[in-house]
């Protein structure tokens, strides 16, 4: 699996090319994040950091944060205390020049059942700020891995994975240096996990910051550089699969904490 | 209890428990309140006031001093069209009819100072009153409650659970109806108070007054059948809103707007100045009392004295210009009757019409049949200038032969110069008293129900489409589950 | 192709858009047709009358300018007046179905006469007219709420709300982009057939460009009653619940209780107190001493004092005098009616400021001069033309010089 070459597919998205002043930042940088919602403390503590061309894997149960964290990256829900950072910026304050630089893939996808795969991502793509040629989206969905002949038809008629495969298409489009994914591989057959983690693998090559939230530890240890547990709030335990860890160990000690 | 009433009772007890749907019927039930008390109230007012007007204008008719009968002619009369009890529940035309004529010899004037010309644009957004509550209102309130009452069981499933449950879609949505039906029973309550207190205090006809209630039943019931039915057919709860508010719009606020403007294009009514024109014309045609040479009053000069076998005016033993006054207000009282019936035909066939687009909206239906039970429709106030005129008629008349009978042809020659035949010339103004008092006299129950079957009649065909409809909601839904 | 092109085909592939924008325009559209044809038929109206008029016109003068009577003349003959309809006055018909645009006056008490009402169906008025000013006060927003209720909500319900925040450039502009198509596109299906009859009626430009201005207005008012509801972040269905019940409040129940208040606060009786007691006064110079007639006459209108004398029982000197004696009774009562349907009207005005629905039709009905204040302007140039008819028919009457058929020519004309 190839990816298209950056430079030639999307069209000067601002945010690849200007960073805030003291480069090089860390894409992702999280500090002792304290955020509540009512009166539940959500997370308490967390501290976290992705850099350029890694793929970090955010582990933990129902309740543990994750999705809270995912929030707090996109500037939907401000930390009562701690910094959060996405290429220097602080996602609630300047949530948009935050966003520019952030490619979100959820865990369930939904598009406009009334456009087709391309119009979908030539509108998204367009609302991003650039305009991406026929072409380019061809190669990037021939990079997601959908079929061509499903490509102008509404989506209104497609899977789960195939919506996945179009947002991912556009995150590959998007070349932006911060992935946040939203328990990717859920829903998808083996065959496409696998597909699925090699584009990740180009989307590492390429220098992106690539943050998955999951509870697939299986799959988090094929590809992820690190491995993070979350458990009431914070990061307990952070683990890296490329050095010898037993991932049975890891998964046993793992249903114990998501168990606790 | 049966499924029935288990349904029914359910669907009663989430409406309690939905803060929209408790503020909806709140906010109905308080405009209901007020529409009824203001337009009670506005009903006796306007009632005890021109009741009032026309004792004023009696007593100052009375009171006039001795004086030529031809002045009387003049000073006229004043009639006021007294408002029926039930206008207090659809005050219908009132506002714009005008309730004062002033009757007068050879003229015949218009009904002015209706309310509509006396009030502000606001008039014309639509008058508060118990009829206007539940015509326009009441559907709505209907359809927010109910438009989800099966398509939310649907989207929630329950739908299916009760089907699994063995109960039909028939007593399914029966058991919606009827707890639909209960909202508009609830709706009506304070409608159903007014009439019953205009029967009770205001001797409201009570036949009038059933029929009425009967009317507004057959709506509101339309109307459930509709929400029920949509809340069934739609695919979603929005859906059915959407589609029902779509209906609601069209049917009530559209239609209604735009019925009259083909019933006018259809029939165009001629203006009072070109009608006064017109008549003007004829009259000279037909015989011209300025002109001695005119060929009608010469024959009637020639018949009249024939009949008294005199040879000339001066040997008649009545006063010749009071038989010519009579002659004249026979002529032009023939003129203003026919012109009159002309425009009363247009406007009919112009009602008609504008009624007949009750088959596109229930609304229209019952709105007619309304204001023609309530005696307020159009007919009720031709009625009034039907009356007034043969008022007018029968006054100037009488007034003419006083001119003929108590006047002598020689004192009415010479008034303008011999004082003292204008002195004889002024009668006893005890004349006056005996003209007797206007009184109007409402139309009968059954005239008033033949002028409200078309009404009635296009309610009953809504009432049935909406069964029609609710079954074939009820199939949809069986085969779909 | 342009983000906005690609919003375009979005918005116009939803189910509900399509037929609402036709909708509008074929509602704008008929509205607009009706308005011309009522304003064309008025037009005729005035235009049919003045051949009659100047016949029967024609016939009075043929008699009783043999006869020479001044008096006579001025008794018989009736004075054509009319109230042309504004260019504008397609956008909203008002209050002209229900009061004359065409009277006809004589030099006679002129209070017994100005009140006279037109023959009109009144159940035909009583619905109220399908005109423009109705589709956009009623309708429109109607249409708006269906298409902006489900703006937001929709993309939470389709779960698309946070894809669409991050990938957006700018929150702020792809809901402003998207607001602006939506309401824009209705404006304009709403604007571009009264654009049309604008130009059909030829109204001024100016004029047209305030009233599309305050129809823009009226449905950015309604847009931000919509957003305002989405704040409540509420479901779609609940949104166009709150915004149908928002529309029914302000277009339909709060005027209705504002008319009660209103009609009960400032009571109009002095319509029919008036011509009572004008009336009286007109007959009662019948019987006062002519003398007394004549002097008060000469009090108003000294000019005359040295021609006043007649003898006999009756002179059209002293006719005409109690006439106008018989309107100056009144004039008290006809400035406490007027000012009574004036203070009717204010408060209306007032109502408008709060009452978003009430405020655009009183502004439009202004403009296009169909209003309560339109009618008082008409009734107000009758009363001129009423004194400029007395005017011309004294000279004759009191210096009691022969009014021949040539001079019916002379009398003052109606300027429309």
């Amino acid at each position: 699996m190839t990816l298209p070459d950056p430079s030639q597919t999307a069209r000067g998205t601002a945010a690849s090319t200007s960073t805030p002043a003291s480069a090089p930042l860390q894409p992702i940088e999280m500090r002792d994040v304290e955020l509540t919602r009512g009166s539940r403390t959500v997370l308490s503590g967390l501290s976290l950091d992705v850099k350029a061309g890694e793929i970090y894997a955010l582990l933990g149960g129902n309740g543990a944060g994750k999705s809270t964290t995912l929030s707090a990256l996109l500037g939907f829900l401000t930390p009562t205390s701690g910094l959060i950072r996405v290429c220097g910026y602080d996602p609630a304050a300047e949530a948009d020049a935050a966003r520019r630089r952030t490619a979100y893939l959820p865990e369930n996808v939904a598009l406009y059942d009334l456009l087709t795969a391309h119009e979908n991502i030539a509108y998204f793509m367009a609302l991003a700020g650039a305009e991406p040629e026929r072409a380019a989206i061809d190669a990037a969905l021939d990079a997601a891995g959908l079929q061509r002949e499903a490509r102008d038809r509404r989506v209104s008629g497609y899977s789960k994975g195939m919506r996945q495969k179009v947002a991912i298409a556009m995150a590959v489009l998007r070349d932006v240096p911060v992935l946040l994914l939203d328990e990717p591989t859920s829903g998808l057959d083996p065959r496409a996990t696998a597909d699925f983690n090699a584009l990740l693998g180009g989307l590492k090559a390429r220098g992106t910051a690539i943050l998955m939230v999951t509870h697939d530890l299986l799959g988090a240890a094929d590809c992820a550089d690190r491995i993070g547990f979350l458990a009431e709030g914070r990061i307990i335990e952070e683990v890296h699969p490329g050095e010898g860890i037993d991932v049975l160990a890891l998964h046993h000690r793992y249903g114990e904490r998501s168990a606790a | 209890m049966s499924a029935l009433r288990l349904i029914a009772w359910n669907e009663w007890r989430l409406i309690r428990r939905s803060a929209v749907a408790r503020a909806a019927l709140f906010m109905l039930l308080a405009l209901s309140a007020i529409a009824a008390f203001t337009s009670i109230a506005h009903r006796d007012e306007s009632d005890a006031l021109r009741a009032r007007f026309q004792a004023q204008a009696d007593a100052e008719f009375d009171g006039q001093p001795a004086r030529h009968p031809h002045r009387m002619v003049h000073y006229g009369h004043f009639v006021f069209r007294p408002l029926p009890a039930l206008a207090a529940f659809d005050p219908g035309v009132d506002a714009f009819t005008g309730s004062a004529i002033f009757l007068e010899g050879h003229r015949q004037n218009s009904a002015n100072f209706g309310d509509v010309r006396q009030s502000s644009l606001l008039a014309r957004f639509g008058q508060l009153t118990p009829a206007f509550v539940l015509q326009v209102l009441g559907p709505l309130v209907l359809v927010f409650i109910g438009f989800g009452t099966i398509a939310r069981e649907r989207e929630s499933g329950t739908l299916r659970f009760l089907k699994a449950q063995g109960i039909a879609a028939r007593t399914l949505l029966a058991g919606k109806a009827l707890a639909i039906g209960g909202i508009a029973a609830l709706l009506l309550l304070p409608a159903l108070l007014s009439l019953g207190w205009l029967v009770l205090a205001e001797q409201a006809p009570l036949s009038g007054a059933l029929l009425l209630a009967a009317c507004y039943t057959a709506y509101l019931a339309f109307w459930v059948a509709a929400v029920v039915a949509a809340s069934a057919i739609a695919r979603d709860a929005r859906s059915a809103l959407m589609a029902l508010l779509g209906l609601w719009a069209l049917t009530t606020i559209l239609m209604p707007r735009i019925a009259p403007d083909i019933a006018l294009a259809a029939t165009p009514l001629q203006t009072r100045l070109e009608t006064d024109i017109a008549i003007h014309e004829d009259l000279r045609r037909i015989g011209d009392s300025h002109n001695p040479d005119d060929r009608h009053f010469a024959a009637f000069k020639a018949a009249t004295l024939a009949r008294y076998g005199v040879t000339s005016v001066e040997d008649l033993p009545v006063n010749y210009r009071g038989l010519l006054a009579m002659e004249g207000e026979r002529i032009t009282a023939q003129l203003f009757g026919e012109y009159a019936a002309d425009q009363s035909s247009r406007q009919r066939r112009q009602g008609a019409l504008a009624t007949g687009f009750g088959l596109l909206s229930p609304a229209i239906a019952l709105r007619s049949a309304s204001m023609a039970l309530a005696g307020t429709d159009l007919d009720g106030h031709q009625r009034f200038l039907d009356q007034a005129e043969v008022y007018r008629y029968a006054i100037v008349q009488g007034l003419n032969r006083l001119q003929a009978e108590a006047v002598t042809y020689a004192d009415d020659g010479s008034r303008n110069k011999d004082p003292e035949a204008a002195r004889r010339v002024r009668i006893d103004p005890r004349h006056w008293h005996d003209v007797p008092d206007f009184t109007y006299r409402a139309a009968p129950l059954a005239e008033r129900v033949q002028a409200a079957a078309p009404g009635m009649a296009l309610l009953l065909f809504w009432l049935i489409a909406g069964v029609f409809t609710l079954r074939f909601a009820a199939r949809r839904i069986a085969e779909a589950l | 192709m342009s983000l906005l092109r690609q919003e375009l085909r979005l918005f116009l592939r939803q189910r509900i858009a399509l037929p609402a924008l036709l909708l509008m325009l074929v509602l704008s559209a008929a509205s607009v047709a009706v308005g011309l044809a009522e304003i064309a038929r008025q037009h005729d109206v005035i235009a049919r009358i003045q051949p009659k008029q100047a016949q029967d016109e024609g016939t009075v003068a043929a008699w009783a300018g043999k006869e020479g009577d001044a008096g006579n003349a001025a008794y018989y003959t009736f004075h054509a007046t009319w109230d042309t309809p504004s260019p504008m006055a397609f956008v909203a018909l008002g209050q002209r179905d229900v009061a004359p645009f065409v009277l006809r006056v004589r030099a006679l008490a002129l209070e017994g006469q100005i009140h006279e009402n037109e023959t009109y169906n009144a159940e035909l008025a009583l619905p109220g007219r399908f005109d423009w000013a109705f589709v956009l006060t009623y309708l429109a927003p109607l249409l708006l709420i269906a298409l902006l209720h489900d703006l937001f909500s929709s993309e939470r319900e389709a779960g698309r709300a946070v894809l669409l925040a991050v990938m957006a450039r700018s929150q702020r502009s792809l809901w402003l982009r998207r607001i602006a198509l939506r309401a824009g596109l209705l404006l304009l299906a709403l604007l571009v057939p009264f654009v049309v009859g604008a130009a059909v009626s030829g109204t001024p430009g100016s004029q047209a460009a305030l009233v599309g201005a305050i129809a823009a207005a009226y449905l950015l008012l309604w847009t931000l009653v919509c957003l305002a509801v989405s704040r409540w972040r509420q479901s779609s269905l609940a949104n166009a619940a709150s915004l149908a019940s928002a529309w029914l409040a302000i277009t339909l129940v709060l005027p209705g209780l504002a008319l009660l208040a209103i009609n009960s606060a400032i009571p109009v009786q002095q319509g029919i107190e008036l011509t009572l007691a004008q009336r009286e006064a007109v007959h009662a110079g019948w019987d006062k001493p002519k003398a007394a007639t004549m002097q008060a006459f000469l009090r108003d209108h000294p000019e005359w004092k040295d021609k006043a004398a007649f003898a006999g029982g009756f002179h059209w000197k002293w006719y005409y005098a109690f006439q106008h004696l018989g309107d100056r009774a009144v004039d008290s009562k006809v400035a406490a009616y007027r000012a009574g349907l004036e203070a009717r009207d204010a408060w209306t005005r007032r109502t408008g400021w709060i009452l978003p629905s009430v405020g655009l039709q009183v502004a439009i009905h202004r403009l296009a001069q169909t209003d309560l204040a339109a009618q008082i302007a008409y009734q107000d140039r009758i009363r001129a033309f009423h004194a400029a008819l007395r005017r011309f028919y004294y000279p004759y009457i009191f210096s009691e010089t022969p009014f021949r058929e040539a001079d019916f020519a002379k009398a003052p004309r109606w300027r429309g």
